[in-house]
């Protein structure tokens, strides 16, 4: 289980080698206030979703799921992307209300960022990753936590990285986004020196 | 008329509107199910169609690729059979109506098993699999085994044609796999694939076959840059189905004659 | 007025350049043309079609749900695109994998449905949809042509540079391939259209002074 864990944080992280979750990490990572806000609201979002999918999954809509209901032929796998995208759009919805009721800086500093985390693919891509290797309950929640602070860790990284580049005396036209989406290549470079470690 | 007043009634209400809310979401999802369903259903059997036509394309393909098949195939043509795995014999199971995905995912036609020995990360091994033959008489001249695992993020599928010493590779074709585009996909190129035939996977009872950059010898294939799960991928998976838990026994048998029950 | 909506997402609005939005597929595939070309004519026919519907029920949706409800109609836009392009266009749809299903979760569509389509009647919001579907499609094309040209020699699959392989004198630029290369043309890209449009470069958030050399005793 800890090596589930730590993997799904350094070496299958979701933003540096999978690259799913781009749009937020690149647009919310000016500063490291907002990243680490929106880090935190995608571990509390992943981490319910993916064990809550996976619920949904083994006993509604995977094959032979509603054999407790005495369905046991039905397949309704083709509705999980739509069941998912359900799922976490609920989710953020609560989380954008209590958001704006106890930290109305961040759901301001967030703006359309926040019901875009609802089709952030780093979270629907982190439940379609679980149904495809088969997790259960537990491995569902480890994966899902696992996840969500590998992709908080990398844009906290990255925003510390854009900080810093503002002071950096650059081109008009390469300040900002040009500069940033640079960097972000150079740290999925970096990132891809973890694929194939397998520890003990 | 009437018929109108309450929906016009219920769209006229306000947004804030709890039942308006509900009716709202309950309407939208009602529509788009239906929608969804119904051209899942419409389109089901075409969809199948491709597949299998893909399939059976693929495996065509790759046995006209493979040198002096083409007239034993005229001639004999291509046999298909259930094998047991277990125990390496021939099955009495109709390959007609087999359906071998199915007994992959079914626990009472299916092994799990532990991750010690399940080299292809494929969790269950189906109890019974799908073999095909093509034969000069007794004497068999290709052997085609289907065989899966894990690659880097998808479950990749391919057919491995074994000469008639049932060692050496007559050919490798990969029918399904969803790696990254451009890179593990090239798993299911010509030029990947292409470099298996005449490759030997065991010696002296044991498999040897790996995967390197700059491969040279009997035993390694040709490592794909940028890609090196993957081609682990595909080399873990027949070190799995050639061994004692896939269809190492069957191939034994094979060579002892002893495989027909 | 509805040629500006078409014709500004194109470049001065462009929602992959300038707005930030639809990244994720930008990078994934755009490693050949003809795949980028798939994707892009499926996302600009989702978006047109998802802002079209959106629109015309917009007075009716409670605003505690819209999200979801918008999510719900994109999602089964998307399902039934993906399930025609297996029935009609199988080997395509084998190449594209999950990326035609990530299209529902495109920020593109669902950002252009709540920033437009929620507030804009039907023929405006399609015709925005489909300009920035277009301005995507256009980005999309660009990367791909270079990743495949560079990376594999080819343009649509046609063989323009003679790779060694094939007894040329071209060595594929392998990290081309990889999604680094991705986010460091797209970085090169937007650079050079700021540096064409100065109006598009970020505002600072404070002024940079040159240093005034000091005096020397």
């Amino acid at each position: 289980m800890m090596d589930l864990f730590q993997r799904s944080i350094f070496e299958e992280n979701l933003a540096l080698s999978f690259f799913l979750g781009m749009c937020t990490f690149l647009a919310v990572s000016r500063q490291v206030k907002t990243a680490v806000g929106v880090g935190i609201s995608l571990i509390v979002v992943q981490g319910i979703s993916v064990p809550m999918n996976h619920l949904l999954y083994a006993y509604v809509l995977g094959p032979g799921a509603l054999a407790w209901a005495g369905l046991g032929d039905v397949d309704l796998n083709f509705l999980r992307l739509i069941t998912f995208l359900g799922i976490v759009a609920a989710l953020v919805q609560v989380l954008e209300m209590v958001l704006e009721r106890y930290a109305p800086a961040l759901h301001a500093a967030m703006g359309i960022y926040l019901p875009l985390l609802a089709i952030n693919c780093a979270i629907i891509g982190g439940s379609l990753f679980m149904v495809e290797r088969d997790y259960d309950l537990a491995q569902s929640a480890v994966y899902g936590l696992g996840t969500g602070i590998g992709w908080a860790l990398a844009i906290t990284a990255f925003a510390a990285i854009r900080e810093r580049l503002r002071y950096a005396d650059m081109p008009r036209g390469l300040e900002g986004l040009g500069a940033a989406f640079i960097v972000a290549g150079i740290m999925s470079m970096g990132f891809s020196a973890f694929a194939g470690v397998s520890l003990p | 008329m009437s018929d109108a007043n309450p929906f016009r009634r219920f769209l006229a209400r306000p947004n804030s509107d709890p039942v308006k809310s509900i009716g709202m979401a309950a309407a939208v999802a009602a529509i788009c199910a239906l929608i969804v369903s119904a051209t899942a259903v419409i389109l089901r059997p075409a969809i199948e169609e491709n597949r299998l036509a893909a399939r059976s394309g693929q495996m065509s393909a790759m046995l006209e690729s493979v040198p002096g098949i083409a007239e034993l195939l005229d001639g004999g043509g291509i046999e298909t059979f259930v094998v047991d795995l277990a125990t390496g014999r021939i099955s009495d199971t109709d390959p007609a109506t087999f359906d071998q995905n199915a007994a992959a995912t079914d626990p009472e036609r299916s092994t799990a098993l532990s991750p010690a020995v399940d080299l292809a990360a494929i969790s269950r091994r189906e109890n019974e699999s799908l073999v095909w033959m093509v034969r000069d008489g007794e004497e068999i001249k290709l052997l085609v085994l289907p065989v899966r695992g894990a690659g880097y993020q998808s479950t990749i599928r391919a057919y491995l044609a074994l000469e008639g010493d049932l060692n050496t590779v007559a050919a490798f074709t990969v029918y399904e796999q969803g790696e990254t585009p451009g890179l593990g996909s090239r798993v299911a190129e010509r030029d990947f694939l292409s470099g298996w035939t005449g490759k030997q996977i065991a010696e002296e009872g044991d498999i040897m076959i790996d995967a390197a950059a700059g491969a040279s010898g009997l035993h390694e294939v040709e490592m794909i840059s940028g890609a090196s799960v993957t081609t682990y991928g595909t080399i873990d998976m027949v070190h799995f189905w050639l061994g004692e838990n896939g269809f190492g026994p069957f191939i034994e048998n094979l060579r002892e004659g002893t495989a027909w029950p | 007025m509805a040629l500006k909506q078409l014709s500004d997402p194109l470049i001065d609005k462009n929602p992959v350049a300038v707005h930030i939005l639809g990244i994720c597929s930008a990078l994934a595939v755009t490693t050949s043309m003809s795949t980028a070309l798939t994707m892009s004519v499926a996302l600009t026919v989702v978006v047109t079609l998802a802002a079209g519907i959106i629109s015309a029920i917009r007075v009716h949706i409670p605003n505690q749900i819209r999200i979801i409800l918008q999510l719900t109609i994109i999602a089964t836009l998307v399902i039934v695109a993906d399930q025609l392009l297996q029935a009609f266009a199988f080997g395509m749809s084998q190449r594209l994998t999950v990326f035609v299903s990530l299209i529902a979760t495109n920020c593109i569509v669902l950002g252009r449905t709540e920033a437009y389509a929620m507030h804009n009647p039907p023929v405006p919001a399609m015709l925005d949809a489909m300009g920035n579907g277009l301005g995507y499609s256009l980005v999309l094309m660009v990367v791909a042509a270079i990743r495949e040209l560079f990376g594999a020699g080819t343009l649509f699959g046609f063989q323009v540079l003679a790779t060694q392989a094939e007894g040329g004198w071209f060595v594929p630029l392998r990290l081309m391939l990889l999604a680094p290369s991705a986010f460091i043309i797209l970085g090169l890209l937007i650079w050079a259209l700021r540096a064409w449009r100065p109006w598009l470069a970020e505002a600072r958030e404070f002024a940079l002074r040159e240093a005034k050399p000091e005096a020397r005793p």
